[in-house]
């Protein structure tokens, strides 16, 4: 079966992608001739398809015109406190998860239904998911561009190896609002350690430090004939380049005075947080960099030397935080530094030269940075994309689930099920039974993370048995089968075993959205979509309409003698209707019927053009004379 | 795969030979010959799902050759183009792979398993220890008491001791393999020795495990202020 199904396929039909969803940049790659490469376009104006690179920005205009990657970065400049940054924060987190996050945000928020945060933006309001589309949708665009427009559908899409169920749940759901379909979730530094794998040729154990705008991940790897088996992962998915910018920020600001009521105006701080991370690029490259921050309006003239010692000092807390994960990654592998045989950097913000440093100190030997950091995290998706898509056999990458999962027991602790650093796809079967008489439901209390007490750890979803058999208590055996699949997605199901009943579960997801309310935003973007489909429709039509008048009117009174009465009235009438639909607010179907319409009534007089055209060119005379 | 260990392959366990191209199945998820998915009985022991002989001595290396090569087999990025049923088909049996592997890598979990399946007693039933063991192990938890304590004296004699577990353990270890190479029969003492000298591993490993997050804890304070 497996065989005929394969040899009718046509694999070329559609390209399976790799996309690194950013916290800064987001960029789309796939494997063409034996490589992957960025998908970008040489030559065109707009920036993010000219390079590839889509800034992870979205800024809402006050006109609601909605702007993504550098339209949005240069809206800021112009018109600051309408952007968001840094929307990946936010996916699968609760609003008490991001506090500190939050004063970056210029608009309300708020929490949904399961505890999704909310934007409010003027009437409307977008989840983490829906703007994490709209990244996505732009990056499809620059990819499919890159394409020949091919449409971009399938894609193999990064996450942080350290998120968690509800993040990774949150970026599928993100990659279906914006029409992809997320045939992988694959982790960055394993990603990247595909793209570095076969770049160099490489065998041995290699270390991955991902540093990257938001997230923090390491991964030790070893790959062996093209097998890349990840041994263990640790990072903090609340640790980058966006604390750099903080840090940097605070240290710019801290000695001007500043009234910190000011900086309570989202406005400034989304300038403050610009000017940072201008001055920490600068700083990467030169030993000193001027801050500066000037807000008239505020009466603000920050200008402010900073050296690299003070800035490398300033985030010295945030890189031993890094270190602290790559010795428990070390720990959890079963290796000794002394066992990696090569670093591999990853993320933009492994070009500040102290971060380099400790890194390379800390492994004893110089990291490799002959890939782009940027940009191999959607190589190695493209890499892996095209092993999915059946273009190859020789590649296999091996990963591991990052977090423990158990289930609460009585008193509040964990009863670990799936112990973090498992191999993927992962199954564990746990079993139960009733306390009390007739007892037809048992209430589960699912858990992520490596903390003994429940409440320590975060809550992925309470589910509730139901419809097991009555009996008397402690009779029932219902065995919960616990399965996390390649993405490292979790999934649950029951079963009472004595009588073979499966019990039904109902799942509340946590940070997260239901299927129906997926779907539900899938149809209210679509409806989207077919309005402004309409619109642009009715616009060319229009358009259409005018030339053909125009056409129509030009010859209509040469032609005038020839027609029959009928055709005449009959044109005239259709003249008039197109001219009145011309005046707008028509819709669409109507619009189309009056052009049709136009065009039958224009075919006597049509005719009789021809025919003149004919003899006019038989007795020597030239077209254009017509 | 034939011989001695014989008696641990329960008969009738499902087809030996793949259905669609009759090649003879090395391990119960997959055939080898034609790639074929197999469905594989339920109750399959760990070894049997790796078409393994139960055996207290594993080389790491081929266990580790072995994975790669199943897993090449029945992974699931490998059946994306082959529908919901076959790509579900590969999840599970991966997932058995997977699990399988977990125990029989760790020598813990592989002596754990041959210990409860030859009928020996399990953790709970058989909790004595040598009084001798039980004498050092009072001693280590007083260091490691100190070390939580952050007491410097404790902290600095961390590293000695773990050098110290850790050849107790490898001893320990070694002695178990040979006490269960070949495997005895079903129900004999030797099991109940076993359970004994792994409860001793169990405690060394938790101290180590523990030496390793006080050693990550110092560290800790070395690199970072918060």
């Amino acid at each position: 079966m497996a065989y005929l199904e394969l040899d009718v396929l046509d694999r070329n039909a559609k390209p399976i992608v790799g996309i690194d969803l950013g916290t800064t940049n987001s960029m789309a790659a796939l494997y063409v001739d034996g490589r992957p490469i960025v998908l970008r376009s040489e030559g065109v104006t707009d920036p993010d398809a000219a390079s590839g690179s889509v800034p992870s920005a979205i800024h809402f205009g006050d006109d609601g015109k909605i702007l993504v990657g550098s339209d949005a970065r240069k809206a800021l400049g112009q018109k600051p406190g309408r952007a968001i940054f840094s929307v990946k924060r936010f996916m699968g987190r609760g609003l008490k998860d991001v506090a500190g996050e939050l004063g970056d945000v210029p608009f309300e928020t708020s929490e949904g239904e399961h505890g999704v945060i909310q934007l409010h933006v003027g009437e409307k309001t977008y989840t983490p998911q829906e703007l994490s589309s709209l990244i996505l949708r732009k990056v499809q665009w620059v990819a499919s561009r890159a394409l020949d427009e091919q449409p971009v559908e399938r894609a193999v899409i990064t996450v942080p190896a350290y998120f968690d169920d509800a993040q990774r749940q949150a970026t599928r759901d993100a990659a279906r609002l914006a029409g992809i379909e997320a045939v992988r979730i694959v982790n960055e530094p394993t990603a990247a350690s595909l793209a570095y794998g076969l770049d160099q040729k490489k065998q041995g154990t290699v270390a991955v430090y991902d540093l990257g705008g938001g997230t923090f991940d390491v991964s030790i790897l070893s790959i062996e004939e093209g097998v890349f088996r990840v041994l263990a992962t640790a990072g903090d998915t609340h640790l980058g380049g966006d604390d750099l910018d903080r840090e940097l920020a605070r240290l710019a600001t801290d000695d001007a005075g500043l009234d910190p009521a000011i900086l309570d105006d989202p406005a400034l701080r989304q300038a403050l947080r610009l000017s940072a991370e201008r001055t920490k690029h600068e700083l990467s490259r030169s030993a000193r960099a001027t801050f500066k921050l000037i807000s008239p309006q505020h009466g603000i003239e920050v200008n402010r030397e900073i050296t690299r010692e003070e800035f490398e000092a300033q985030i010295q807390p945030w890189i031993g935080r890094t270190l602290d994960a790559c010795r428990r990654a070390l720990t959890d592998s079963g290796l000794v530094v002394s066992k990696i045989d090569e670093v591999v950097l990853v993320g933009g913000s492994t070009r500040v030269p102290a971060v380099q440093a400790a890194v390379e100190t800390f492994f004893g030997r110089k990291p490799h940075t002959e890939l782009n950091p940027d940009e191999v995290v959607a190589l190695g998706a493209a890499v892996q994309g095209h092993v999915l898509a059946g273009g190859t056999r020789d590649v296999l990458l091996l990963d591991v689930t990052p977090l423990s999962v158990g289930l609460e027991t009585m008193g509040g602790a964990v009863a670990k099920v799936l112990h973090r650093n498992s191999p993927i796809p992962a199954q564990a079967t746990e079993g139960f039974t009733t306390y009390a008489d007739n007892q037809t439901g048992l209430d589960l209390h699912v858990v992520q993370g490596e903390r003994e007490l429940a409440a320590d750890c975060r809550t992925l979803g309470k589910f509730q048995l139901k419809g097991i058999p009555p009996m008397p208590a402690g009779m029932a055996r219902i065995a919960v089968r616990f399965a996390i699949d390649a993405d490292g997605l979790l999934s649950v199901t029951a079963k009472e075993e004595t009588t073979g009943t499966t019990a039904s579960i109902e799942v509340e997801p946590m940070n997260g959205l239901t299927d129906g309310e997926v779907e539900s935003m899938l149809k209210a973007s679509y409806d989207h979509a077919q309005d402004d489909f309409d619109k642009r429709r009715v616009a060319d039509l229009e358009v259409e309409l005018g030339t053909m008048l125009r056409a129509i009117e030009k010859n209509l009174d040469a032609i005038r003698p020839g027609l029959d009465a009928d055709s005449l009235a009959d044109l005239t009438d259709a003249i008039e209707a197109a001219k009145t639909t011309r005046k707008g607010g028509v819709p669409v179907d109507q619009v189309q019927r009056v052009r049709d319409e136009l065009e039958r009534a224009s075919m006597p007089m049509a005719a009789l053009l021809m025919d003149s055209v004919a003899k006019q060119a038989l007795s020597g005379k030239r077209l254009g004379d017509v | 795969m034939s011989g001695e260990g014989e008696q641990h392959q329960p008969a009738g366990e499902g087809p030996e030979s793949c259905f669609r191209c009759s090649a003879s199945l090395s391990q119960p998820l997959v055939c080898e010959g034609c790639g074929l998915l197999q469905k594989a009985p339920e109750g399959l022991n760990p070894f049997q799902t790796l078409g393994l002989k139960p055996a207290a001595e594993v080389d790491a290396g081929d266990l580790r050759k072995r994975q790669s090569k199943l897993s090449r087999q029945m992974h699931p990025d490998f059946f994306v183009a082959e529908g919901e049923a076959a790509k579900r088909q590969a999840e599970a049996n991966t997932a058995q792979l997977n699990s399988a592997f977990e125990v029989v890598s760790d020598e813990s979990r592989r002596f754990d398993w041959l210990i409860e399946d030859g009928g020996g007693p399990s953790t709970s039933d058989e909790r004595q220890m040598p009084q001798e063991f039980l004498m050092e192990v009072l001693e280590w938890n007083e260091t490691l008491e100190g070390a939580r304590e952050g007491d410097a004296e404790a902290l600095a004699k961390l590293p000695a001791l773990a050098g110290d577990l850790e050849s107790q353990r490898n001893a320990e270890q070694a002695r178990l393999r040979q006490l269960l190479t070949p495997l005895p029969p079903t129900g004999d003492e030797r099991y109940r020795t076993a359970r004994r000298g792994l409860n001793a591993i169990r405690y060394l490993e938790r101290a180590l495990a523990e030496i390793a997050e006080r050693q990550l804890d110092t560290a800790r304070g070395t690199t970072s202020t918060d």
